[in-house]
């Protein structure tokens, strides 16, 4: 009696959903809502208020600076919740069972993630610098760093991975990205404007492209480089066993 | 030829995420997650999205996969219901 109530409250669900989607508009549609309104208004005018030639980052570092501030804030609470839970490593003690009794993995797989690694790394750099004029951004740029560290860390064992990055560097890098978007946001409404706005008015003009160019790319990497790393010290969080393991040297 | 692929990656779409949810063996499960991930950031950049697209790459198919394979190897690998 349950199953077949439920499996009615699903089927007329459906049937509702799929009339809707009928009446959606189509694909490429010109007079769809979604190429109405602001939406013309940020296509138009982004390039010539912001410098940006795409679109998605002038809207997300420049004409929603408080929004972005808040979804880099949303990562680093992310962050915060799972070391609440999980808790932090002690400094320069940290194992997990999966290093001592490991497989060795294959000498090709470990051949190919250390030749690859940097060239990952490469790229997230070019996603996070051309964020200006392609798509990309800090935030994908960000997650881009964190995965090839968490290929590091699954390939070459926990330990590995935190001599080479060890909890000193780690904890001031995941706060970097929320610090440094607030202090060049409240630089702006210092330097005459509002919030994040790049262009500041008591600035001389002529170094006034520049500026908003340099400022936006530094906004850019230290979002990349808060996201990258605290999704590495969210994995070390889940990784780390050393309370249930014997001390090693 | 556009009607096609569209028509192909929303089949394996859905299919993909009805076995994750169906699958008994957990590391399965999240593979085909990951695949669903990987199926998802195609979907993005056919609607045009490519910014969507490189972080469901990034995140859908490569970071999740990890945290949820750690998850999986620090429990009991298998769903009890």
């Amino acid at each position: 009696m349950k199953r077949l109530l439920a499996l009615l409250f699903v089927a007329a669900l459906a049937v509702l959903l799929l009339f809707l989607v009928t009446k959606m508009p189509s694909l490429g549609d010109p007079d769809n809502p979604a190429r109405q309104g602001m939406a013309t208004q940020y296509l138009e005018r982004s390039p010539e208020d912001t410098g940006a030639q795409d679109a998605v980052t002038a809207v997300n570092v420049n004409y929603r600076g408080y929004d972005t501030m808040g979804k880099v804030g949303i990562i680093y609470c992310a962050l915060m919740g799972v070391l609440a839970v999980l808790g932090r490593e002690k400094r320069g003690r940290i194992q997990a069972r999966l290093d001592g009794a490991r497989v060795a993995p294959s000498k090709i797989v470990e051949v190919m993630v250390r030749f690859v690694i940097p060239f990952i790394i490469l790229f997230s750099a070019y996603v996070i610098i051309h964020a200006e004029i392609s798509p990309g951004g800090g935030f994908q740029g960000g997650a881009i760093i964190g995965a090839s560290m968490i290929i590091f860390t699954t390939i070459f064992g926990l330990q590995e991975a935190s001599r080479r990055m060890p909890q000193g560097l780690r904890v001031p890098l995941e706060g970097s990205a929320i610090m440094t978007f607030f202090v060049l946001g409240v630089l702006g409404i210092a330097g005459g404007g509002t919030f994040l706005t790049y262009a500041w008015p008591r600035v001389s003009t002529s170094i006034q492209p520049a500026l908003a160019n340099w400022l936006s790319v530094i906004v850019e990497m230290a979002i990349g480089i808060g996201v990258g790393f605290a999704l590495i010290s969210i994995l070390f969080a889940m990784m780390r066993e050393e309370e249930d393991l014997e001390p090693v040297a | 030829m556009e009607p096609a692929l569209n028509t192909i990656l929303i089949v394996l779409l859905v299919t993909t995420a009805i076995l994750a949810t169906l699958s008994r063996d957990l590391l399965a499960g999240v593979i085909i997650f990951s695949v669903y991930g990987l199926i998802m950031s195609l979907m993005w950049l056919r609607l045009q999205a490519p910014d969507l697209a490189l972080a469901e790459a990034a995140m859908g198919a490569g970071v999740t996969t990890v945290f949820f394979l750690v998850t999986v190897f620090k429990t009991r690998g298998r769903d009890q219901s």
